[in-house]
């Protein structure tokens, strides 16, 4: 898991930010800012400089363009002078932007299943930085929605046996799949929108908690561990030869799994 | 979403309007427009609707796909469900995560950097 | 209700075409045609072709009308233009003039 870093509400850093892990930005960044993990800056923040991560949250001010792998999200009181860009962009009543503003065709191709060790919700960076992953060590991405009310925990371990795996995942990577609109970016501002998505794939997959989308989208717990996790579930067409099983000798021609 | 002094005229979803639409009210379009749209009322693009052109009125609701400019006295939303390409300009505009938009916000407002910072 | 509805205050330059029921109290200046029934409210002023399958004046129309069905003048309506409608009705205080061709 990754870390994420702080930077407090008194703290000035001149320079460019880059690495991987997720970032707290309560002070003023002067600078570019390049992470792998999620971005978010408090109301009292202020960044002079791009930002690139893979979910941006925004509730203070920003001189510069924002590029979201994921998604950019402008809380009520934003203030963002640049360009955004991200397959999904959320500006908030109350937010403030100017400059261009481009959502990707299609959110695909999300497929960082190694590279984002940890993506932190949108809607609430600021009150909970590290708390989720130790938590929930299955859940990467704890939406604090009112859903997880009605789940607080229970059916975690045992029912997810492959979730360990999914740790890895991106957990919003498997909400722009769905058409309806994602739960977790309007946080702020619309909570009846994210029920409707969450129940959908709490009712595909009954042990779900509400805060996995990651594994929810895709599958329902039925993935063989082994399998690596993938937005879509695609098995590779089986060979001309029938495959042979693992403990063949000899005559091996090709094995596949 | 218009006032109740507002009248509200309807493009219907099966209706498609070729031209300049203008006047007083408000305007929900739930088919299609091709042409400028000029009120002095709301106007809403309804989620199917489609309008060709550009949109300008008090507030705007858009749901459906709009491309052209948009302007507004009050507040342009941005549905999820839309569809914008082109330029907004309203006192306020938002966007529901979702929406794909190619749009260039206006929006005029100030960032404060606070006291200590060198103006560019 | 109608599907379409032109309020009192707007004012369209163009052509409306549809597959539902199209009322208009405001002002149109092209073209009108669509599959269902048309209404001209009393404060419309149409100048416009229109087609229909049927027609109820109530306020102005300048151009030729075509109803599958009926086309009707209510009082106080005003058509000039031609009628081509199975039937028709011209009521006590509508004005028209143009002629009707009641062939369809």
């Amino acid at each position: 898991m990754a870390e994420t870093s702080v930077i407090g509400a008194g703290t000035v850093v001149s320079g460019h930010i880059r690495g991987e892990g997720s970032l707290e930005i309560l002070g003023r960044v002067e600078g570019d800012i390049s992470v792998t993990g999620s971005v978010a800056i408090g109301p009292a923040g202020r960044v002079r400089g791009n930002v690139s991560a893979s979910q941006l949250t925004v509730a203070g001010q920003v001189q510069g363009d924002l590029h979201g792998s994921l998604a950019v999200l402008l809380e009520p009181g934003a203030r963002v002078a640049g360009d955004i860009s991200a397959p999904r962009v959320g500006i908030a009543p109350g937010a403030l932007a100017r400059g261009h503003v481009q959502t990707d065709a299609e959110p695909a191709a999300l497929a960082r299943p190694a590279a984002q060790p940890f993506v932190r919700p949108a809607p609430q960076p600021v009150a909970r930085p590290a708390q989720q992953p130790a938590v929930r060590p299955q859940q990467p991405a704890v939406r604090p929605d009112p859903q997880p009310a009605a789940r607080p925990a229970v059916p975690q371990p045992a029912a997810r046996p492959a979730a360990p795996l999914r740790a890895n995942v991106p957990p919003p990577k498997a909400e722009p799949i769905p058409p309806a609109p994602l739960a977790s970016p309007p946080a702020p501002k619309a909570p009846p929108p994210r029920p409707e998505l969450r129940s959908d794939l709490r009712k595909a997959d009954a042990p779900k908690l509400a805060p996995a989308p990651a594994t929810s989208g895709p599958g329902s717990g039925e993935f063989a561990p082994v399998r690596p996790l993938k937005p879509e579930p695609r098995r590779p067409p089986p060979p001309v030869v029938p495959v042979i099983r693992k403990g063949t000798k000899a005559k091996k021609k090709k094995s596949h799994d | 979403m218009p006032r109740h002094s507002q009248e509200i005229s309807v493009v219907g979803a099966s209706t498609r309007v070729t031209g300049r639409v203008s006047g007083t009210g408000a305007l929900r379009i739930e088919g299609t427009v091709k042409g400028d749209i000029n009120v002095n009322g709301d106007a809403e693009i309804a989620e199917g609707g489609s309008v060709e052109g550009n949109l300008s009125g008090e507030a705007l609701d858009i749901g459906g796909s709009l491309l052209g400019d948009a302007r507004a006295s009050g507040t342009i939303a941005v549905r999820s469900g839309a569809k914008v390409r082109g330029e907004l300009r309203g006192a306020e505009v938002s966007i529901e995560a979702g929406a794909r938009v190619s749009v260039r916000l206006d929006t005029e407002f100030e960032l404060d950097f606070g006291p200590t910072q060198r103006r560019r | 209700m109608a599907g379409t509805v032109i309020g009192a205050g707007l004012t369209i330059e163009g052509d409306i075409s549809g597959e539902e029921e199209i009322v208009i109290n405001g002002i149109l200046r092209g073209r009108l045609t669509t599959t269902d029934a048309v209404t001209v409210g009393g404060s419309a002023v149409v100048g416009a072709d229109i087609t229909g399958a049927s027609l109820s004046v109530a306020g102005q129309v300048t151009g030729d009308v075509t109803a599958t069905e009926r086309v009707d003048i209510q009082a106080g309506g005003k058509l000039v233009g031609d009628i081509k409608a199975a039937r028709f009705t011209i009521a006590d205080g509508a004005s028209f003039k143009g002629n009707v061709d009641m062939e369809v």
